[in-house]
């Protein structure tokens, strides 16, 4: 009896390390396949071009090809333009990112502690716009940022995305909860309600701020489309472009390419690794949209 | 009347400043929001071209019915329907399997998150420049392939063959978007009680079976939100196949519908026409929506 159980224990045991083992496997060979594409930018930026498209491919460059981050950052006229870009890249990203977090705690702030009529269809009209792509209305903005003269210009870039609704409805979510007492309590005191917005609100809501802010500059550093209709001259672009027009140069040869890409990456992947709980926590918080 | 009844300009004073506090946002949508989609429904409905300065002509439902009767139009739909359906069908079903096999795991669950979603982090154009030259014909796609399927030397055309080159954009959105819908996976996992598995584990069930009784329903509110947020994105992807027409793809068989109203806008001068097709995506987009909000209305669980 127990020298059956014994074997069908054993049985188990082997079943298991079989699953463990497959599903350790899994796990390791997706990363690769995940991380790999990663590594070899890196890799390819530091190589030259002819070893990139070498067969086998070498993971390990021979040495260090700086050459291709002076090419990319010089670009193939020399005009060191991608420096500019990049600034322009950094400034578009973080005025949005402000306006998103200012406006939003703002609004997030009158919804959940102020009691007003036609709050509730305020609150819908402002969930609605979330159903209104941005790719359905970009033709009418473009064709607005022009009537008004700002298009190739850091207002034109900046205007469409001062706020969205998903940063309204995060900033709303997080002060619902928050306890009237404390704010009746300062008013009590005599705070206005500016006075309480900033320095009892904003200084107490640091971890959704930081969430949106993060989640905000990401996506803008990330856009290409809008970028793509407003801006014309060299000046003006931000690194996507400052990346379409690259590729599309004669002149330009692999390695220089994942350099130019190289640099691109490597601010946000630092943000990423050291804020990540941030990230994580931001799409967890996409999911929790629908309640 | 203030000093009479304090509590009501309270009130009043209150109901001020929410308004106040709200006013900024409210603006910015009326302009950039409500009134573009207007714009939009209206210069649809007119033979607009872009820079010209004589006014444009009324024709109705003309832009709409010229789109329903072109091939372009419905070549774009018909990339746009295939792109969607091969992207996020992949996308649920991996992202599902490596939330539970990272969940299953004692240890290295946030090495194995962070690094999922690190693609997540690269802008798109940076995604379709590294793929650029793994889908050389010399890069490491085929290299790749070919280790796998035991072919040396074979070209597999990822950006020349029209079939390839759809499943070549497929593959880099699967690659960006995976890890993030993991994510979404795991909290929807992870606010799965304990102890429903205790009780389960008590009443003699196996793994295989917790998963498919217990963790699959529970988890039905968190794959519908996937399905539709990973369907909405795909639906506007434009980024992968700008990068990859620019980099010498073809665009017939990656016209996506976005790409087709920027180009129908920017290349033809066609307003109207794009407006039109802006239209139609919004309401494709906005059925999905709705679908969404049904569904999660609907199956909304407490334990």
């Amino acid at each position: 009896m127990s020298y059956t159980l014994q074997i069908k224990k054993n049985k188990i045991n082997r079943q298991s390390l079989i699953i463990d083992i497959f599903i350790w496997g899994f796990l390791v060979l997706a990363a690769l396949f995940i991380l790999a594409p990663i590594l070899f930018m890196f890799t390819a930026s530091l190589m030259p071009a002819n070893d990139i498209l070498k067969m086998p491919y070498r993971w390990i460059p021979k040495g260090f090809y700086w050459q291709n981050y002076w090419q990319g950052i010089r670009g193939n006229d020399g005009s060191f333009i991608y420096i500019r870009n990049i600034l322009n890249s950094l400034i578009v990203a973080s005025v949005i990112s402000a306006t998103t977090v200012i406006l939003s705690a703002l609004a997030g702030f009158g919804l959940a502690k102020y009691y007003f009529k036609g709050r509730a269809v305020v609150f819908m009209l402002i969930m609605a716009t979330m159903m209104i792509p941005f790719e359905a209305i970009m033709i009418p903005l473009y064709l607005v940022t022009t009537k008004l003269g700002i298009q190739d210009s850091y207002a034109g870039l900046i205007a469409p995305f001062l706020v969205n609704a998903f940063g309204v409805f995060l900033m709303r979510q997080y002060f619902i909860t928050f306890p009237d007492e404390i704010l009746d309590a300062a008013r009590i005191d005599g705070a206005s309600e500016l006075m309480i917005f900033r320095t009892i609100i904003l200084p107490n809501s640091i971890p959704a701020v930081a969430t949106l802010a993060i989640l905000t500059f990401k996506a803008q550093w990330d856009n290409l489309l809008w970028p793509l209709l407003v801006v014309q001259s060299e000046e003006m672009k931000t690194i996507p472009l400052y990346i379409v027009k690259f590729m599309a140069e004669k002149h330009t040869d692999e390695g220089a390419m994942m350099a130019v890409a190289a640099i691109a990456s490597i601010p946000i992947l630092i943000v990423f690794f050291k804020l990540s709980k941030y990230f994580l926590g931001g799409a967890a918080l996409y999911s929790s949209r629908k309640g | 009347m203030s000093q009479r009844i304090p509590t009501y300009s309270i009130e009043r004073k209150k109901a001020r400043w929410g308004w106040i506090f709200v006013a900024p946002t409210l603006i910015f949508f009326s302009l950039f929001s409500f009134y573009p989609i207007f714009n939009a429904l209206y210069t649809s409905l007119f033979k607009k071209k872009l820079l010209s300065l004589k006014p444009p002509d009324f024709i109705g439902l003309g832009n709409y019915s010229y789109l329903l009767k072109s091939p372009d139009f419905w070549d774009s739909m018909r990339a746009t329907v295939v792109f969607t359906l091969g992207t996020f069908i992949p996308l649920l079903i991996f992202s599902l399997i490596f939330a539970i096999f990272i969940m299953s795991r004692k240890r290295f669950q946030n090495f194995f998150q962070i690094a999922y979603y690190s693609p997540a982090v690269l802008s798109s154009v940076v995604a379709a420049v590294i793929w650029l030259l793994i889908f050389d014909p010399r890069g490491l796609g085929n290299q790749w392939l070919n280790l796998m399927m035991n072919t040396p030397g074979i070209d597999h055309k990822w950006l020349a063959n029209s079939v390839m080159v759809q499943m070549s954009t497929m593959l880099v959105y699967f690659w960006k978007y995976v890890g993030y819908f993991t994510i979404i996976f795991i909290v929807g996992l992870a606010s799965i009680p304990q102890s429903i598995y205790e009780a389960a584990k008590i009443d003699g069930a196996n793994d295989w079976k917790n998963f498919w009784y217990i963790t699959l329903p529970l988890l039905k509110p968190t794959t519908i939100l996937v399905s539709i947020m990973s369907m909405l994105q795909c639906l506007k992807t434009f980024s992968t196949q700008y990068l990859f027409t620019q980099g010498g793809a073809p665009l017939a068989p990656i016209n996506v519908i976005t790409l087709n109203i920027y180009h129908t806008a920017i290349r033809d001068h066609q307003i109207g026409r794009a407006s039109a097709m802006s239209i139609i995506l919004f309401v494709i987009m906005m059925l999905f929506t709705w679908v969404q909000f049904k569904t999660s209305r609907a199956d909304e669980i407490s334990y």
